[in-house]
């Protein structure tokens, strides 16, 4: 069923990459091709949603063992599901294995794709998964499986980068758990031992019976734990250096899909709550953490001397962002979610910009990367308007949510947050044009050799730039109903 | 066994996991953390043998059983060989100083006992007085996390922490789903094999183990 076809793909090709030793080209090329099905899949389940009725599931019970619609692919799931999958697909047939690549050898490259294999087919399990629980297990997964690939190249910058994040996420993934043992708490002392009760259809159906103070306890600790997976402030200092010690294709991943998944969870555990609990209260929580976020990421962005840092500062300020929106009822939830869609778009094209540019120039630092325009004319003008785009000037997408944010939080009577929150976003747009004219302009070192052909790898990356113009312009109606049918489900 | 006698025993349970679990604090020797940890896991296995007798629930012996063979014998292997690998005896000097340390872990079960009031007012089982113990428990694990420097430690005060997490599980619903539970032990010995890996790789490209090393990337 297309469940199988969503999941299986990447198991293969993990399967395929262990199998084979040492590691040969034509493994990337099978992979590569494999991930194509599991967008396939995204696609149709998507499709289905989009065209109403009820959402697909599977489950199977075995004795004890009961999993009934255990995996559930409603609006919600599939556009995230489309983002996972289409990052996915980009990254593994711009990964360094299909090409020769001085920085990593045969071993290096078997590991790769062994574990962003892995990475992938948990990302994607916590996505359609219905059962909380099993969502749980799928990010734990994730966090593992992407340890394994930050230091790919064990340097002290790597291992310290990959040591912070493991810890951090780990800690904050058993803070989740600890939330969602209180949430099942709150089930299990109103209805017994119901073994369906951590299916998310089921707990959006009981929420209104369950107990309100109990699960105000537990999506703090949720919030908190997802949130350090997501990269919330305060929780989100691992995020510069394992975005800056990692392999660029990796981070392309963590930085948009797996980002997206995070923010998944907490979205899903919101919607719960706000049932039980019919006030504002997860909305004043995510208002303080998301203008927080910004803080921290303006302030950290005039001070960014690395590239990769720099745009891990920008993730943070959109997670802000997205906190911002979905913490402003249905409209604002409307343009978080095309928001997190932009996002994902944008940061992936961004990431996988910054392999090109990693492979000539020796050091991630700005001050080092000048005449970028000279250097790799096409990889440079790509960088230039990606981060243009990123950073909110029309006629972008990002531009147009981050609108739709702003509106949102007029309408719900947020004038103050709204102005703290632009000047902060003025703040990044000045920084960021400033780092980007240090890159662009100038004459490059000696060492970098320069000039650029134009291959398919570059024609891939245009898809990205090209989607994120035409949502700047345009909603097409598809994608409309999705959303709309994703507030729907977030914010009745 | 009657109901009074189960509800003590299952609160002497939990105190006595939590007075393991602040031992942390106290001792400071690694192989001390080792076995605090051990023996918090042998305790925590008999309490889950013993709410599995008196709720009546054949499927907390099979958890009780995986428990005991991950925490008391995997883990602690493991970790003695880890020790011994890197060739770390003390934590030196922790951020905080083991008189404070303690005071504030007093100050945390406090905390812990404010925090739970609704979940024990909720509920409507016997074990609902150990509640605030493992509250206490996460939050004294995840204080060892913060304030110590040995990376060594880190990985203990994490792993106490999953500890008082499922001591929640245990003593507020009798267990969560054995498939849910299943998962848990997955990653939680995963997560603990890759902590490890990283402890080697940290020893073996700073020659210490201690995250105050861990300070070179800034801005």
């Amino acid at each position: 069923m297309i469940f199988f076809l969503l999941l299986l793909p990447p198991l293969l090709a993990a399967l395929l990459a262990w199998l084979v030793r040492p590691y040969r080209t034509w493994v990337g090329w099978v992979n590569a091709a494999l991930s194509l099905l599991s967008f396939a899949a995204a696609l149709s389940l998507a499709a289905q949603a989009a065209a109403g009725g009820e959402a697909p599931t599977w489950g199977f019970a075995l004795g004890l063992l009961n999993l009934e619609e255990v995996l559930r692919a409603d609006s919600l799931a599939a556009l995230i599901l489309i983002c996972v999958t289409f990052v996915a697909a980009l990254t593994l047939f711009l990964s360094p294995g299909l090409r020769g690549d001085r920085r990593f050898n045969a071993a290096h490259l078997r590991r790769y794709q062994i574990f962003i294999n892995l990475f992938i087919v948990a990302m994607l399990l916590a996505t359609a998964a219905n059962n909380v629980g099993v969502m749980w297990i799928a990010i734990e997964a994730t966090t593992i499986f992407s340890a394994f690939l930050i230091p790919l190249k064990l340097t002290k910058a790597s291992v310290e980068a990959s040591w912070k994040y493991i810890l951090l996420g780990s800690v904050g993934i058993a803070l989740a758990f600890a939330g969602t043992v209180l949430a099942y708490f709150d089930f299990f002392t109103f209805f017994g031992r119901v073994e369906t009760a951590l299916n998310w259809s089921e707990l959006v159906t009981m929420a209104p019976r369950l107990q309100p103070e109990v699960m105000q306890l537990a999506f703090v600790f949720l919030l908190i734990g997802y949130g350090a997976k997501a990269g919330i402030a305060p929780m989100h200092t691992w995020k510069p250096d394992a975005y800056g010690e990692a392999p660029p294709t990796l981070t392309a991943l963590m930085s948009s899909a797996l980002f997206a998944v995070a923010m998944y969870a907490i979205i899903r555990w919101k919607t719960v709550t706000d049932i039980t609990l019919q006030n504002h209260y997860t909305d004043n929580l995510l208002l303080a953490l998301g203008i927080f976020s910004l803080v921290v990421a303006a302030f950290s962005v005039v001070l960014a001397t690395n590239y990769k840092r720099m745009l891990a500062y920008s993730s943070i300020e959109h997670t802000g962002l997205i906190c911002l929106g979905l913490a402003l009822g249905p409209v604002g939830v409307f343009a978080a979610l095309l928001h997190l869609l932009n996002h994902t778009a944008a940061k992936s094209t961004m990431f996988l910009l910054v392999d090109n540019v990693e492979r000539r120039y020796p050091t991630p630092l700005i001050a080092n990367t000048r005449g970028l325009l000279k250097a790799l004319p096409w990889t440079g003008a790509l960088f230039a308007i990606g981060l243009l785009i990123l950073i909110g000037l029309p006629p972008g997408a990002i531009f147009i949510s981050e609108y739709g944010i702003f509106r949102a939080g007029f309408l719900m009577g947020q004038p103050w947050l709204m102005g703290a929150a632009l000047v902060l976003l003025a703040i990044v747009f000045v920084s960021f044009i400033n780092h980007l004219n240090q890159m662009l302009y100038g004459a490059p070192p000696e060492t970098v050799t320069t000039g650029e052909r134009f291959s398919w790898r570059l024609a891939l990356l245009l898809p990205g730039v090209v989607v994120l113009i035409v949502l700047g312009l345009t909603l097409p109606s598809p994608l409309a109903t999705l959303l709309q049918q994703s507030v729907a489900i977030v914010a009745p | 066994m009657n109901t009074a006698l189960f509800a003590q025993l299952a609160t002497l349970g939990s105190s006595v996991v939590l007075i393991f679990g602040i031992t942390l604090l106290w001792r400071r020797s690694l192989t001390a953390y080792v076995d605090a940890f051990r023996w918090q896991s042998v305790v925590l296995s008999a309490l889950f043998v013993l709410i599995g007798y008196y709720g009546d629930d054949p499927e907390l012996y099979f958890v009780a059983a995986f428990f005991f063979i991950l925490k008391v014998i995997i883990l602690p292997v493991y970790l003695r060989r880890l020790q011994a690998r890197v060739k770390v005896v003390n934590e030196i000097e922790p951020y905080i100083n083991i008189a404070t340390s303690l005071i504030l872990a007093g100050l945390l079960v406090l905390l812990a006992y404010a925090v739970t009031r609704p979940l024990v007012m909720v509920s409507t089982l016997p074990t609902r007085g150990g509640l605030p113990l493992a509250m206490g428990l996460i939050f004294v694990g995840l204080f060892v996390v913060i304030t110590r420097k040995k990376a060594l430690t880190q990985i203990v005060g994490f792993l106490v922490m999953e500890n008082g997490i499922a001591m929640l599980a245990a003593l507020g619903t009798y267990g969560v789903p054995f498939i849910i539970e299943l998962g848990v032990f997955l990653d939680v010995l995963m997560g603990f094999l890759v902590m490890q890996v990283f402890v080697y790789h940290i020893y073996g490209t700073f020659e210490s183990i201690d995250v105050n090393q861990l300070s070179e990337l800034k801005h």
